[in-house]
């Protein structure tokens, strides 16, 4: 396997990257407007926590999956132009091939995502170096998950329109039955509605960990406590994913 | 045309199992958890916190359902079927009114079953208040189909469309009182609440709940509420066939 092979890929994504400035102003458009509009309305209508403090650390993770997405969205439309033939034809192997094509995905996530850790650092507080060392790990491993979890996605949809249901279902699923919007002593409450499976899910739900592990470093609270199973948990996700995407793009691709 | 986007989009079939299954998650999820944390606000405005988000989410439902015929306008300028259409013995008025109620009856036709869990779920306590409301989700309907028909063909890029839905859709759903009452928005920021007094989300929810009886009171008088949704979609439907007639030809889809 050459490394400079997936480099070249790698670099590839990220020009594509800078190229979609438009799109990237409308995701951060999107956050910005969870945070500045959602998140202070519901601080007002809340008493539980200070959800504007609560959710900064999740804005963080919605961010990181929202971009590291994006990879899935242009991975579906190089499908249905069928420029994915010119890629194959590339003098590199399909594996070498995905696993730049997913590490790209995770990378772009981080760099979209680094703004929003930043506003957590402005309204919530710095981290120490070991802190800020173990939320980019954590971060890291979570971008290259949904960077996989988008990669198959877009390689099994064939159209794009049904890629971007599948992305909203995607979305609400795990956002919806995660920490991120709101604690998980709340979800427990869908245990009396007989939706126990959910909080299951939810307490083991990887968007629940990486959002998690921000608040127990920013927040300020004796409910968030660093435990390395977040981690672990940020990092199994991490490797399953990655592992199906690079699978999912270099055995499906070559059946379009 | 009318008939022709009625049949494309019941053949989505898989579409509208993952965007039932979206319904659902919003509700059991977001709505049972978010009623949990707001009590102490829902009791202050003597509101059921998720009846409430209930009747915002049918709403949101309606509107990114309706937003949808933009995303088959791009397909079909992809796979060549708007050469085809063009050439159809339809005026070009035709076509796009034809689109444009398509388009607000198909997102009908999606929310229609919806509508009756949500009906089963807030009950009906005045059925002529109702009928009021569902005819101004009609018009409401009609109307976000006709903004997406205006915004696709004068985009003309399916990636830019996708963008500028995405900021709209967040700043439209969240700048409404799909989600939280008007009080909390005024509360928090009174710009905030100014700008929702002139979104149609905010006139359609509110009439909504109004119908189902879950607020007893508008924040507008429902005459009003009608006459803005009325308002919006009249001047979307035909903007949108100005539009279209207009950038129609030539090609330049990307």
């Amino acid at each position: 396997m050459k490394v400079k092979a997936i480099w070249h890929v790698i670099e590839y994504d990220f020009t594509n990257f800078f190229r979609y400035r438009w799109f990237i102003a409308g995701l951060i458009a999107m956050n910005l407007a969870d945070l500045f509009i959602s998140a202070i309305v519901f601080t007002q209508m809340t008493t539980i926590v200070d959800y504007f403090r609560f959710f900064a650390p999740g804005l963080a993770v919605v961010g990181l999956f929202a971009s590291a997405f994006m990879i899935g969205r242009e991975i579906n439309m190089e499908v249905r132009r069928e420029i994915h033939h010119y890629l194959l034809s590339l003098p590199m192997t399909r594996n070498e091939l995905a696993i730049g094509r997913v590490l790209a995905g995770g990378l772009r996530g981080m760099l979209y995502m680094t703004p929003l850790l930043i506003t957590n650092f402005i309204f919530l507080r710095l981290p120490t170096l070991p802190q800020l060392s173990l939320i980019l790990l954590a971060l890291f491993l979570l971008a290259i998950g949904i960077s996989g979890v988008s990669i198959s996605i877009a390689v099994s949809t064939n159209s794009f329109e049904k890629f971007v249901t599948a992305r909203g279902v995607v979305y609400y699923l795990l956002f919806f039955c995660s920490s991120v919007f709101y604690p998980l002593s709340v979800i427990q409450i869908l245990n009396t509605s007989g939706l126990g499976p959910l909080v299951t899910f939810a307490q083991i739900n990887p968007l629940t960990n990486g959002s998690d592990l921000i608040r127990s470093f920013l927040l300020d609270s004796p409910e968030y406590v660093f435990s390395p199973l977040m981690l672990l948990n940020v990092a199994v996700f991490s490797a399953v994913f990655a592992l199906l995407g690079t699978y999912a793009y270099a055995k499906i691709l070559q059946r379009h | 045309m009318v008939e022709r986007d009625l049949r494309m989009f019941l053949q989505y079939k898989f579409l509208l199992i993952m965007r039932g299954i979206w319904f659902v998650a919003q509700i059991t999820l977001f709505g049972l958890v978010v009623n949990t944390m707001v009590q102490t606000a829902a009791t202050e405005v003597g509101i059921n916190y998720f009846q409430y988000y209930v009747a915002g989410v049918t709403i949101i439902t309606l509107y990114s359902t309706a937003m949808f015929i933009g995303y088959d306008i791009f397909e079909e300028a992809e796979h060549g079927v708007f050469e085809y259409l063009l050439t159809l013995p339809v005026s070009r008025r035709e076509l796009v009114l034809g689109r444009s109620i398509g388009g607000g009856l198909r997102s009908f036709v999606y929310v229609g079953p919806l509508l009756l869990v949500v009906l089963l779920i807030l009950g009906v306590s005045n059925p002529f208040y109702l009928l009021v409301a569902l005819a101004s989700m009609f018009l409401f309907a009609f109307g976000v189909s006709g903004m997406s028909i205006t915004i696709a063909v004068a985009m003309k890029s399916g990636d830019k469309y996708d963008i500028l839905i995405g900021v709209l859709d967040a700043l439209i759903v969240r700048l409404s009182t799909t989600m939280y009452p008007t009080l909390y928005m005024q509360r928090a920021m009174p710009a905030y609440a100014a700008i929702a007094n002139f979104n149609p989300l905010t006139y359609a929810s509110d009439l909504f709940r109004w119908g189902t009886g879950v607020e007893g009171a508008l924040q507008f008088n429902p005459l009003v509420a009608v006459l803005a949704l009325f308002i919006f979609f009249f001047s979307f439907t035909f903007v949108g066939v100005v539009f279209y007639e207009r950038r129609l030809e030539g090609g330049s889809w990307e």
